[in-house]
């Protein structure tokens, strides 16, 4: 799979120049900086031996034998991709002071430890800001830190049925429907970019700097909420609707040949429906009182859908979705992980996936970041490391500590040396 | 209402160009205050009539996702058709720093106004464009909706039940997540083009977007393990146990990643039921060491969760700081007491829909809060105040743009 273009003769990225510390784990912190990096910010992240994140604790599936293996999780080396990794043992109050030291020099803070920690670690807002009153400080978590369940312990899942997600999803015989891959814990991610790059903005207007806090449940509420308007307006419980939808007909996921083959069509217009109609070899169907507009394919959904997957079932889903683009239908093959990578042509083209360079793997392939920023494309650096790998870079280089001073710092167990946990 | 927008973006200026595609992108930046106006056909935009709908009294009816989606906004219409649309948009470009849209790809330079032409008008304007599969590529010009850009992206087929077909979420989440990219690449270029001058097309696909926010079962993982990721009900592949547990009056959701958390939870199932096995310490450490053993596992839980209520089970499980969830409905969420101490819901007042609740802050900062500055505009709203007051156009002059079906 082709890679994007990597010239020497790179243009400036778009957010050089600003640093970020991070205390972070999992996903929903760690892939704000991500992003950051990947758009030119230099993002330290400060883990602890003491209280590791649980993507480290990844144990490969092919190689049980290995144990545990911080460094090699796909995932922990997507999310914390162009990041320097320092190590400090926070629970020792030089090393809380070396953690304020780099939020001193720097303009963002993120973190999403359970509500309450960095206040009790001592490094909570307000000791922050008395050393940097222009920084952002940027925290989340999943129920934010007012209100009584402010220290709830939740995960993306937990988010996906709190916020009423589950339960709106999927087909109307299940009680609740979840995804493989958490989707709140990106979309709290995301919403969170969006608040940090705002507060910049906000901040090179001269308008300072500011704590920021993010409740993964509102958040994903929010994303939610042209949904929970139905509820908030009307008093009832919104439909689920499966794959269907109110306004388009036929709208569904049909099969193909194979195992596990599918192709999505969504229908809105009359002209798409008589093209359908020919893609699929059933033109009698104009004929059908019972499709003749969209209100009756609406109203008829059920019986249309099964006669789509009828004509669907001996076709190749590939072969169909390009047979319905080409007539101006709009259908998709549902692709899987191979697929995408393997088998889409267009993401392909667009030098979608990257090749990561890892420190032990040597490359490994990561899907992209979607950005599309085309006059300062981002660029992805290192795949995530070891804890402290970048000790001596920020420690001494950017704190200016000398040789000495670290080693006493690790003597006295506040830098936690290199290692794998 | 405020006269004037607060918060973070303040300054700001925005068109937006969107359909229900990249509403929320215009929504969560005038929500931070920016000055986001909606260009609308005459009449107004379809995406005002999607269902559900609501009627207040003997008012018009609001299609409500489009109120939840274009709070805080002002509204123009706009017939980019007629030869004077053009003019009056590369005018309104010409002061504001980012342009959103979701046409087609090639509408906006058939019109004389792609990214190279606005550039000249206004050197420091971000366009950003939100569409299907993005401005580039053999399918640039292929049809998309929320459920194919679901499809193609890897996000259905790993949402669901492993007997069922693949499924979307509700709503239309791809396109909320690549709203929300979005809004966030958007802000990137402006933060870039106030210090290069330079403004910048950002080219977002909704393909790509859901491909990023499904990764975790993506093409590392597979790669990794060799295993192609697929629908398997409620759990989650890598954590065990974990997964949606009847209890006596709903479902709870139950997830154990640290080897602490399930030491918590199997000394309260054997409080709860008597199970001895579930103590055996080969069940201890890292998912892995369980992954085996998951559908006994699950099992035990579902055994243990049948006797307690919901409400019993959130409560104690979180006290043993076990990661324990209701699945709530949409009334449960809008009638959470955690929720309701926080103030999250916010009334709105709209001009034809009257008074109606809406969800509230993503996200809240300090120094510039976060708020609905506004309700949806009705079509033209703003006519007056932004082509009279604001563009300096004569009352005879905008006259003659009605006249014309322009405006």
């Amino acid at each position: 799979m082709p890679m994007r273009d990597r010239s020497a003769n790179e243009p400036a990225q778009a957010l050089a120049g600003l640093r970020a510390v991070e205390f972070t784990a999992a996903m929903a912190g760690p892939w704000i900086g991500r992003f950051l990096a990947y758009c030119g910010a230099e993002v330290i992240r400060v883990e602890s031996r003491s209280r590791p994140d649980v993507v480290r604790l990844y144990v490969p599936p092919r190689n049980p034998e290995l144990g545990t293996q911080p460094q090699l999780s796909p995932w922990f080396t997507d999310w914390n991709a162009g990041k320097r990794f320092v190590s400090l043992d926070l629970r020792q109050p030089l090393a809380v002071e070396l953690g304020k030291r780099l939020a001193a020099r720097s303009d963002i803070v993120i973190e999403n430890y359970s509500a309450g920690v960095m206040d009790k670690l001592g490094l909570g807002y307000p000791e922050l800001r008395r050393v940097n009153p222009e920084l952002i400080m940027f925290s989340s978590s999943g129920f934010g830190d007012t209100g009584p369940c402010k220290r709830f312990v939740t995960w993306g899942p937990n988010i996906e049925a709190l916020s009423g997600m589950s339960r709106l999803s999927g087909f109307p015989s299940r009680a609740c429907t979840l995804t493989q891959y958490a989707h709140p814990d990106a979309m709290s991610a995301l919403h969170g970019l969006v608040a940090v790059l705002a507060a910049l903005d906000h901040r090179r207007r001269g308008g300072g700097g500011q704590y920021i806090n993010l409740s993964q449940y509102e958040a994903t509420v929010a994303g939610m909420g042209h949904v929970m308007m139905e509820y908030l307006a009307l008093g009832r419980e919104p439909a689920r609707l499966g794959n269907r939808s109110r306004h388009a007909a036929p709208h569904g996921c049909y099969p193909c040949r194979g195992e596990d083959r599918w192709c999505a069509i969504s229908v809105v217009t009359d002209s798409e429906w008589q093209s359908l109609c020919g893609v699929l070899g059933r033109r009698e169907w104009l004929d059908d009182p019972r499709f003749a507009s969209l209100a009756d394919r609406l109203d008829h959904a059920e019986a249309l859908d099964a006669e789509i997957a009828e004509c669907t079932r001996d076709r190749t889903d590939y072969e169909l979705m390009n047979a319905l683009q080409r007539a101006g239908v709009a259908a998709g093959v549902v692709q899987n992980a191979e697929d995408l990578a393997r088998h889409d042509e267009h993401l392909a083209a667009r030098g979608f996936f990257e090749q990561l360079e890892h420190l032990e793997k040597g490359r490994v392939t990561a899907t992209g970041v979607p950005l599309g920023l085309t006059g300062t494309p981002g660029r992805s650096g290192r795949a995530g490391a070891a804890v402290g790998q970048d000790n001596d870079y920020v420690f001494g280089t950017l704190l200016g500590m000398t040789r000495r001073e670290i080693e006493a710092a690790i003597e006295a167990g506040a830098i936690e040396p290199v290692d794998d946990l | 209402m405020p006269t004037r927008p607060s918060g973070a973006l303040t300054g700001r200026r925005v068109l937006e160009l969107a359909d229900e595609t990249g509403a929320y992108c215009g929504k969560l930046l005038a929500d931070l205050g920016a000055d986001v106006i909606k260009l609308e056909p005459p009449g107004g935009d379809r995406s005002r009539r999607l269902p559900p709908r609501f009627r207040a009294g003997s008012g018009r009816e609001e299609g409500l996702s489009f109120l939840y989606l274009n709070t805080s906004k002002r509204g123009v219409t706009l017939d980019l058709q007629k030869p004077e649309g053009p003019e009056l948009l590369a005018r309104l470009a010409s002061s504001a720093d980012l342009v959103v849209e979701t046409l087609a790809p090639g509408t906006l330079e058939s019109l004389g106004l792609g990214y190279e032409s606005l550039r000249r008008v206004n050197s420091r304007l971000v366009l950003t464009s939100i569409t299907g599969f993005g401005q580039t590529g053999p399918h640039r010009d292929f049809r998309s909706s929320d459920l194919v850009a679901s499809a193609l992206g890897g996000a259905m087929t790993v949402t669901g039940e492993e007997e069922d077909p693949p499924v979307r979420l509700a709503g239309t989440q791809a396109y909320v997540a690549a709203s929300t990219v979005a809004a966030a690449s958007s802000l990137i270029a402006l933060l870039a083009s106030s210090q290069s001058g330079e403004g910048q097309h950002v080219d977002i696909s909704v393909q790509e977007v859901t491909a990023s926010v499904a990764h975790i079962c993506g093409v590392g993982k597979w790669l990794d393990d060799g295993i192609i990721p697929r629908r398997q009900g409620t759990g989650l592949f890598a954590s065990v146990p974990s997964g949606a547990y009847a209890c006596q009056d709903g479902n709870v959701y139950l997830m154990v990643n640290r080897p602490l958390h399930w030491i918590a939870l199997a000394r309260w199932v054997h409080e709860v039921t008597g199970n001895q096995e579930i103590l055996d310490p080969m069940f201890e450490g890292p998912s892995s060491n369980r992954q085996p053993y998951r559908e006994l596992l699950d099992l035990f839980i579902s055994e243990f969760t049948s006797q307690l209520s919901v409400e019993a089970a959130y409560r104690e499980g979180q006290s043993r700081h076990i990661a324990v969830t209701p699945v709530n409905t949409a009334a449960a969420v809008a009638e959470d007491p955690h929720l309701a101490s926080r103030g999250f819901f916010q009334e709105v007042v709209h001009p034809t829909a009257g008074r109606l609740t809406y969800p509230g802050a993503p996200y809240r900062h300090s120094e510039t809060p976060w708020r609905i500055q506004r309700p949806a505009p009705t079509p033209g709203q703003h006519n007056q105040e932004i082509y009279r007051d604001e563009l300096g156009i004569s009352e005879s002059a905008l006259r003659a743009l009605r006249a014309g079906g322009v405006i």
